[in-house]
Order: C-alpha cells, then sequence, then structure tokens
C-alpha cells in the first residue's frame, strides 16, 4: 500500500531553461561550421586531383559573393567555438602544476588563445609569403 | 507492517553509529546489521563538526596529559577509568581513520599534523582542515559501503524501542518516504543518535538535532545522566548561532571587546601573549569563555548588533593564505553569512549552544543499565566529559566509543536467544497505532512551531551560561505547561508520503522530555561546575554534595524524578581548576605535593 | 525582529504524489531580514503559512548537503543562497532538477546513492599497514592531488546541472566521478585498475558532453568535470595501453 508516485519532469526543450546551456548549444552548433568548412576544403582538394582547369573553376566558384558571406560567417562561428573550447580546457585536463602551484584556470584558457591566435597568424604569414 | 530481522540494530547513522556498525560487521560478518538512520549517513550532525580530533600523537605528550586535561576540564565530573581507556586509545582510532583514507592535514614529510586546541596542553588535536567532521563521516560511510553485512535503512525514523522479557529487541521506524512503519528486530539495540541541542534556541546544530535516542531511552527507564550540563561555545555567529571552530584560536586567533581588548585576561586566563599560550587566554576551555562574554556583557564592554551582543574575533594578523590553508570553511562562512572578509575585518561572535554533555546512562562498555541497550556518542554519558567537554575529544569518542558499542552489542546479540518474533511484531504494531493516532487525531489547536520556540526560549531563559533558582523554577513550570499543551498539537498534514509536520510534532515531543531532564537537573544541582554556574548563592563548587553524577528518571505524565550516582574517580583527586598563569602555578603545586 | 522587515514572494512548486496529477506552482507572502536565507523562508512558509510543504535540510551551513534546491531555475543550496539579492523580484523555487520529485522540494536521491555505491568509495590499499605501524605517509603535495574531489557534500547540485544525466539517468555523473576520481589519485589507494571498468562502461564517463555546468554550480568547489573528463583519458589511455603492454591496463 505504499503511497509514493515519484514524478518525473519532461526534458523538452531542456537547453532554453538556462543561459549556461543556451551558450553550450551555440557552441556546439559552431562545431557544425567547422565540419562544413573542412568539407569545402576537401572539395578542393578533389578538384585539384582533377587537373588545373578544374581547380580554378572550384576557385572561381569561391569568389561568389554569397561563399565569402559564408567564410566571414564561418569566421564568427569558428572563433566563437575556439573561444569556448579553450574555455572548457582547464576542466578536461589534469592540474598543471608550475612552481609547486597550480596553475590557474585563466591562465590555461589565455594561453590556449594566444596559441591558437599566433598559430593561425603564423600560418597565415606563410601562405601570405608563398603566394608573393 | 514490514518486519526486517537483524542480529544488532543501530539506531543513528552519525561518526558513532557507523564506527559501531562496522565494529559489529568486523567482529563478526555473519551478524546482520540494520543501520536506521532519520536521514541519509552523510547528512548526519556529525558533518559539521569543524576544528578537530584528540589523540596524543607528539613525542613532547602523554596520555597522563591528555588525561589530566580531560578530567580537569570536566571539573572532575568525569569517570576516571573510562578516561584512561579513551585517552589510550584515541590515537589508535584516529589511525584507522587515516588507513580507511581520512584526508588528515599533513606535516611536510607525510606525518598527520596536529594543532593547537582549547584547555588542552599540548597540541594533539588532529585535523582535516576546518572541516574535520565532514571528513571523518564521509570516510566512515563511504568505508561502511564495504561491508555487505550491514543493511542500512535510510531516512527511517526511529519512534520506539520494543523492550521484552526484561531487555531490549528492537525498534519500530517510520519509512519517511512512504510513511510506513517498519518492525527492526535484533538482539541488542546501540542508540547512536546524537545529541539535543536544538531544545535551545540559539544553537550551533543542524536541524536533526532533537535528542531523539535520549528521549526512546529515557521513556524506558533508563536515566539520562548529567543533563544540566550544556556546552556554550563561545564564538558562534549572532542570530543563526553557526559555529566559527574554536581551530580559529587554536590557530592564533584573538577575542576582543568593543574597545580592541583581549578581556579574557581579566577573567583568571592571562597573561595575554601574542600568540595565545597552551591553556591560557583564547585557549581557554569553553565554558570559562562563554562565561567571560557574559560578564563582559554585564559591564557594557560588548558590542551591540542586530541579534544582541558579540564580541570580535580577529583574525586578521594571520593572513589570508594561512586563513585560506587552515580555515577554509570559516572563510567562506564568514564571507557569505556575513560579508566578513575575515583576513580584513573581524568576526562578530557570541556563545550559542554547541553540545550536550550529559545523556544516556551508560558503563564504560557503552551498556544501559536496560540489558541489550548501549549508547555511544553525543546522545551517551559514558563518562569522559564530566561538567564541561574539551573541543575535540567529541570526535574521537565517537570513534572510540561507537567501536566499543560496537563490540559489546555484538557479543551481547550473540549470547541471547533470539527472541519470540510474533509476539514483539504485535508490540510493535501497538507502537504504530499509538504513533498514528498523533498524526491522525483532529481538534487540536497547538501550533508545532509555536510550543517549540516556546520552548527553546524558555531553555535559553532558564538553563543559560548563568542560572538562578527562579528563573530554572520558571522553566521548569514552563515545560510541564508546554507537555500538557502539547496534548492539543495539531497536524494539518495527513499524508503518508514524506509527511515532515508529523515527524517534527514527534521530535518535538521527545525534545520537550530531554529539556525536562535538563532544567530538573540544573534545578537540583545547588553548586557550580564547569557549565552549570549558578548566581544565587550556589556559586562554588560543592564536592561534598555534588561530586556526583545527576540521573533523570523518566516520570510518566509528570516531572522528573532526579537522584545522584557516584563519580569514579582513580587517579585524579578533585583539585582547584585554574587555567593561565594561575593554572601553571596549581599544576606545580599539585605536583609538588604528590612528591 | 529587525525594524528593515520587508514582504518577499517565494513561489514554490508543489506536488503531493497522494493528491496531485502534476506539480503546480504556489505563492507565499514571506517577512524577510537582509540576513535571511532562502532555507529560512521555506521554512517560514512551513511554520507558519503552511505546515504541509515537505524539503529536506540540516546543518543550515552548506556542509551537510541536504537543502539543493533550483532557486530561478538554478542548482543552489537553499541555505547560503538569499533572499535579500532577489528581493524586490519573486523568486521561484524548485525540486533539484532531472529527480523524480517525491513531494514539494524533495527529491527521490536512490539512483545517486546507488551510483555512490557502486564506485567502490573506499581505500583499497596500495599496501597493507597495520595499526601498530602508525599511519601512511602521504605529503601535502599528494593530499593535494585528491583534496579537492574528496570535498565532494553529496548535494546533487551538479547532477542537476548536468542534461546528459536528465536524458539518461544512468549515466554515472558527475558528483560519483569526482568521488571515484579522488580514492584513484589518492597515494594510499590501488584499487584503480577495479574501477576503470566503471569509468570505461556504458554508464560511464563518455555520456559526458563537457556541458561544464556541473563545476559552475559546485558549492564546494570540487571541479567534478575536471574529474570526468580525466576519467575519459585514463579510460581511453587505458584501452590502448592493453594493445602495448597487456599486462599494464585494466583487466
Amino acid at each position: 500500500m505504499n503511497k509514493r508516485r515519484p514524478y518525473v519532469r519532461p526534458m523538452d526543450g531542456w537547453w532554453r531553461r538556462n543561459p549556461f546551456f543556451v551558450e553550450y548549444m551555440i557552441h556546439e552548433g559552431t562545431a557544425l561550421f567547422v565540419a562544413a568548412y573542412a568539407g569545402i576544403l576537401l572539395n578542393g582538394l578533389l578538384h585539384l586531383s582533377r587537373g588545373e582547369a578544374a581547380w580554378n573553376v572550384w576557385l572561381e566558384g569561391l569568389k561568389n559573393p554569397l561563399y565569402i558571406a559564408f567564410h566571414v560567417l564561418a569566421l564568427v562561428a569558428i572563433s566563437y567555438h575556439t573561444y569556448t573550447w579553450f574555455k572548457i580546457m582547464p576542466r578536461t585536463m589534469p592540474p598543471v602544476i608550475v612552481g609547486g602551484k597550480r596553475l590557474p584556470d585563466g591562465a590555461i584558457t589565455g594561453g590556449g588563445l594566444a596559441v591558437a591566435a599566433a598559430a593561425s597568424l603564423v600560418l597565415l604569414l606563410a601562405v601570405w609569403g608563398m603566394a608573393r | 507492517m514490514e518486519s526486517f530481522k537483524a542480529d544488532v540494530v543501530i539506531v543513528g547513522g552519525g561518526g558513532a553509529g557507523l564506527r559501531a556498525a562496522i565494529a559489529v560487521a568486523e567482529s563478526d560478518p555473519t551478524l546482520k546489521i540494520a543501520l536506521v538512520s532519520k536521514v541519509y549517513p552523510m547528512r548526519s550532525h556529525t558533518v559539521a563538526a569543524e576544528g578537530g580530533s584528540a589523540g596524543v600523537k607528539l613525542p613532547t605528550d602523554s596520555l597522563e596529559y591528555h588525561f589530566n586535561d580531560t578530567v580537569g576540564g570536566g571539573d572532575w565530573l568525569c569517570e576516571q577509568d573510562v578516561v584512561e581507556y579513551f585517552v589510550a586509545h584515541c590515537n589508535e582510532e584516529l589511525t584507522q581513520l587515516e588507513h580507511w583514507g581520512c584526508p588528515w592535514s599533513r606535516t611536510p614529510d607525510g606525518h598527520v599534523n596536529v594543532r593547537a586546541f582549547g584547555g588542552m596542553k599540548i597540541e594533539r588535536t588532529w585535523f582535516a582542515a576546518d572541516k574535520t567532521g565532514f571528513h571523518m563521516l564521509h570516510t566512515l560511510f563511504q568505508t561502511s559501503i564495504k561491508y555487505p553485512s550491514i543493511k542500512r535503512f535510510d531516512e527511517h525514523f526511529c519512534v520506539d524501542l520494543v523492550v521484552a522479557n526484561g531487555r531490549v529487541q528492537g525498534v519500530v521506524a517510520i519509512e519517511i518516504g512512504s510513511g510506513e512503519f517498519t518492525f527492526v528486530e535484533g538482539r541488542s539495540v546501540v542508540i547512536a543518535t546524537g545529541g539535543a541541542g536544538r531544545v535551545f534556541r540559539e544553537n550551533t546544530n543542524g536541524g536533526v538535532v532533537t535528542g531523539d535516542g535520549m528521549a526512546l531511552a529515557y521513556r524506558h527507564g533508563v536515566p539520562l545522566r548529567d543533563m544540566e550540563f550544556v556546552q556554550y561555545h563561545p564564538t558562534c555567529m549572532p542570530g543563526t548561532g553557526l559555529l566559527f571552530t574554536e581551530a580559529c584560536r587554536g590557530e592564533g586567533g584573538f577575542l576582543v571587546n568593543k574597545d580592541g581588548y583581549r578581556y579574557l585576561q581579566d577573567y583568571g586566563l592571562g597573561p595575554a601573549e601574542p600568540s595565545p599560550r597552551n591553556k591560557a587566554m583564547e585557549l581557554g576551555p569553553r565554558d570559562r569563555l562563554s562565561q567571560a562574554f557574559w560578564y563582559e556583557q554585564q559591564k557594557g564592554r560588548t558590542i551591540e548588533g542586530q541579534h544582541g551582543s558579540v564580541v570580535h574575533l580577529d583574525l586578521r594578523h594571520l593572513g589570508e593564505a594561512k586563513l585560506r590553508e587552515r580555515l577554509p570553511q570559516i572563510y567562506e562562512l564568514a564571507e557569505q553569512f556575513l560579508g566578513v572578509d575575515p583576513a580584513r575585518a573581524p568576526i562578530p561572535v557570541r556563545p550559542a549552544v554547541h553540545y550536550t554533555m550529559g545523556g544516556i546512562m551508560v558503563d564504560g562498555l557503552c551498556a544501559s543499565p536496560l540489558p541489550g541497550l548501549y549508547a555511544a556518542g553525543e546522545c551517551s554519558s559514558v563518562g569522559i566529559h564530566g561538567a564541561n567537554r574539551l573541543g575535540s575529544n567529541s570526535l574521537s569518542e565517537l570513534c572510540v566509543f561507537g567501536k566499543v558499542a560496537g563490540v559489546e552489542a555484538a557479543r551481547f546479540a550473540k549470547a541471547v536467544a533470539p527472541g519470540d518474533s510474533a509476539s514483539l511484531l504485535k508490540q510493535a504494531q501497538v507502537v504504530e497505532q499509538r504513533v498514528l493516532g498523533l498524526k491522525l487525531k483532529t481538534g487540536g489547536n497547538e501550533r508545532i512551531a509555536t510550543l517549540r520556540k516556546e520552548m527553546a526560549q524558555t531553555m535559553e531563559d532558564g538553563c543559560g551560561i548563568y542560572r538562578l533558582a527562579e528563573t530554572m523554577q520558571k522553566t521548569c513550570d514552563k515545560l510541564d505547561e508546554l507537555k500538557e499543551r502539547f496534548k492539543q498539537v495539531n497536524v494539518e498534514d495527513k499524508s503518508s508520503v514524506w509527511n515532515t509536520e508529523w515527524l517534527l510534532a514527534i521530535e518535538l515531543e521527545y525534545q520537550l522530555d530531554v529539556a525536562q531532564s535538563m532544567a530538573y537537573s540544573a534545578l537540583n544541582r545547588r553548586e557550580s561546575r564547569g557549565a552549570h554556574q549558578r548566581l544565587d548563592g550556589f556559586e562554588k563548587r560543592d564536592d561534598e554534595n555534588f561530586l556526583q553524577h545527576s540521573q533523570a528518571h523518566y516520570v510518566a505524565g509528570g516531572a522528573p524524578r532526579i537522584d545522584y550516582g557516584p563519580v569514579k574517580i582513580t587517579k585524579s583527586k578533585p583539585g582547584t581548576r585554574a587555567y593561565g598563569a594561575a593554572g601553571e602555578k596549581a599544576e606545580q603545586e599539585r605536583k609538588a605535593s604528590n612528591v | 525582529m529587525s525594524e528593515n522587515q520587508r514582504t518577499i514572494e517565494i513561489e514554490v512548486l508543489r506536488y503531493h504524489p497522494e493528491k496531485d496529477k502534476v506539480p503546480y506552482q504556489q505563492v507565499f507572502q514571506v517577512p524577510f531580514t537582509d540576513d535571511m536565507s532562502v532555507l529560512q523562508g521555506v521554512q517560514y512558509i512551513k511554520d507558519y503559512l503552511d505546515g504541509s510543504l515537505s524539503f529536506r535540510w540540516s546543518c543550515r551551513m552548506a556542509i551537510c548537503g541536504s537543502c539543493g534546491m533550483m532557486i530561478n531555475g538554478e542548482p543552489s543550496l537553499s541555505c547560503e543562497t538569499f533572499l535579500r539579492d532577489y528581493y524586490p523580484a519573486r523568486v521561484r523555487v524548485e525540486a533539484l532538477a532531472h529527480f523524480p520529485i517525491e513531494r514539494d522540494l524533495v527529491i527521490n536521491m536512490e539512483g545517486f546513492i546507488e551510483k555512490l555505491e557502486s564506485i567502490q568509495p573506499y581505500i583499497i590499499p596500495k599496501e597493507k599497514r597495520t595499526l601498530e605501524q602508525g599511519e601512511y605517509l602521504q605529503t601535502p603535495e599528494q593530499l593535494n592531488a585528491y583534496e579537492q574531489f574528496s570535498s565532494c557534500i553529496n548535494c546533487m547540485l551538479c547532477y542537476a546541472a548536468c542534461p546528459q544525466f536528465g536524458l539518461n539517468p544512468e549515466f554515472i555523473g558527475p558528483g560519483a566521478m569526482a568521488l571515484l576520481h579522488r580514492y584513484n589519485v589518492d597515494s594510499r589507494d590501488g584499487g584503480k585498475a577495479e574501477r576503470m571498468e566503471l569509468v570505461a562502461s556504458e554508464e560511464g564517463v563518455f555520456h559526458c558532453t563537457a556541458v561544464g555546468y556541473c563545476s559552475e554550480v559546485c558549492p564546494k568547489h570540487v571541479d567534478p568535470a575536471n574529474a570526468v573528463n580525466q576519467n575519459k583519458t585514463n579510460a581511453a589511455a587505458d584501452y590502448f595501453l592493453r594493445f602495448l603492454a597487456p599486462k599494464g591496463g585494466a583487466k
């Protein structure tokens, strides 16, 4: 004659319940742009393998204003993804001990972002140098 | 009604109950153990103990010192043979906890570290930052999971003992989640339900600390011993009563009045030195410090706050780094609850009720006069605290006597024949009907909260730091009145699942019984000793008439009957209880006279 | 009482299994002072307005772990959340998210307890030691490696913050993983291999998608997300090391 009847609340729309979850979903959503851009690059590679003519067609296609707009959008999304990725990084790794003290979360996130920025810059310079 | 057949039943899932359960399991794995607790074990109030647990550790220390500190601290109302057993087993038990994983704070070379505590001659308080009770409780709870013979009845509220053929043979409990009753049969029962501080208004205790086990034993004729000795902790948060551990002073904190003056030097605790010397000033015992506060208040040297007078606990000179390392919880409590940064401002504090020295009368083997019934921890009076407990002795007590109670209860269970389950169950069903009656009866007009508040207020008025016959008498009368009014208590909620209003009513009835035992014991002790201080012509200790334990006996429908029992004195004759420079002088004199 | 007493509205999610099909909101007018916690507000309701309101509480000082609730949608300990921070707006109180509601603010925590019991939350000694031999030596650095994870008060706020647990209640979840990790990295413990199986299992760490909110809401700075994610690495390493060093990894 047990009168217990635990009530299970539905999970529908859970990600709208808290700003933290919304941010998480945006983070996850921006990963689609990373995937999409990888698709674009792969497509370029495919064209390259079919010879110079095909490659030029692909390059011409990139000049389409819609494509350029997509690139800008992808840059913003991927930058945001990078930022949130490094923000969560301290939570995913063993503590880093420097001089007997634990490295604070901010330093790990900041360090990660700095390395990402520097790597992007080096790559950009290298490509720019090769193009000249 | 459900029933469960155990060999040993343990009521209470705090430090003592868990330690007892493990002791039974280790002493004989074939014994079935029922651990009945009204909360999940890790919610028990052991969790809130902060400062540490005593056990002789340093080469400069000795069992004799710990013995002397404890007996003197208890104003010679201790069972000295029991204290001797206690001090001899603290270290072993705390080491056992270490082996079970307790994260004791360490010295740089990896040994367990110890800190200074009030009334202790040498540093001997083992600590885990300022969350010692929390870590001990979780260590014991998690370790208990290892033993398959321990069957837990979490969130089961014990409403009565079942006594038959002159011995206890089980308990009746309500499963809180369903409101259904269970009879837990056992050949012996250990009560480990903790103290009763919630009968007072301003206290450091959690909501669960309502003296349940004391009342259960008491109603079955077991005396409650030394109940008038209620400890006021000197450094608590105004309003809520939340605790700022004695370790604040153990680490070097000061107590100052409104003029910034370390007032304890005016009360025989000096001299005031830059860092408190053991057994002096801020490292004096709790009763003396709370009493000094009272005098400061009389002299108008306290600070008036929203929740009454306060003094200042000044930790600023210890620096933020040390505070964060040694007292992290205190730091956060001060910041979050008071908006005070203890590295930059003093913390306002005042005394609040903290601990019940007395409890269920048991002998050195934790056995009560009722065969088969054992008790350990704050609910018990095994005799080590006397008239005033020293800080950090209670956590050690949980382990040392939790184990003793477990071993003895196991031994008893094996020695007696099983009871007649059918007739015991019938008895349990009578209990069920009685307890259901409290919930289902109609027409009552008294609110639980009102009765509870009036009880807590009258206890504070009559049984506070200083006591007078007139106000104690008023408290006794008031409690009699409240017990009468309780008959008209109204439990609005008639339902079964998680009916906490019903549980509150049962707890209140427990509390009223325990409060009565305290007030009447206090009124009858016509002397001043330890935490029981009178201002009405009985200001002195009176060894001739009152070097005795008071024993409160339950009288149904009336006031308790108080009588007295002998105190076991073995090697420490009652002497002058002094601290600070005076204490050192007294000790030298004692030594000289012994030679 | 204080002269600056005001009145705040507390909206409570009520549910009584013997009467209600689904939970509903009820609003109470509660007089409060600046130092009153949400818990004290809820206690006021029980004492003076509606004795049938059910909730768990005990220590009042954020160490017993009983009084977790959703306060304005955030998992919080009600004893250390203050009414003044919400006034003059209404404060919404609800049972911890993702757990079944037994009644009002009381959740069913049996699942959590089973998880806690399943992780072998006790020292499995690396080397046996008798009491006569005294304590195990453990340097402050070794203590530091696990102390944070041993600070879990089992309040389950992290579970109420974890959507993956909400979607799949079988997931071992942040709190229990923090405790598992606490024992694995204790210098006295040698039971890591025994616990690894659970870490990598169906209910194990790989349910976690690194939302990270569990660590945000933890009132004791345990950082359970860190424990979960370190163990993803450990489980993966364990899996691959089996091929490299047959005697190295678990099983």
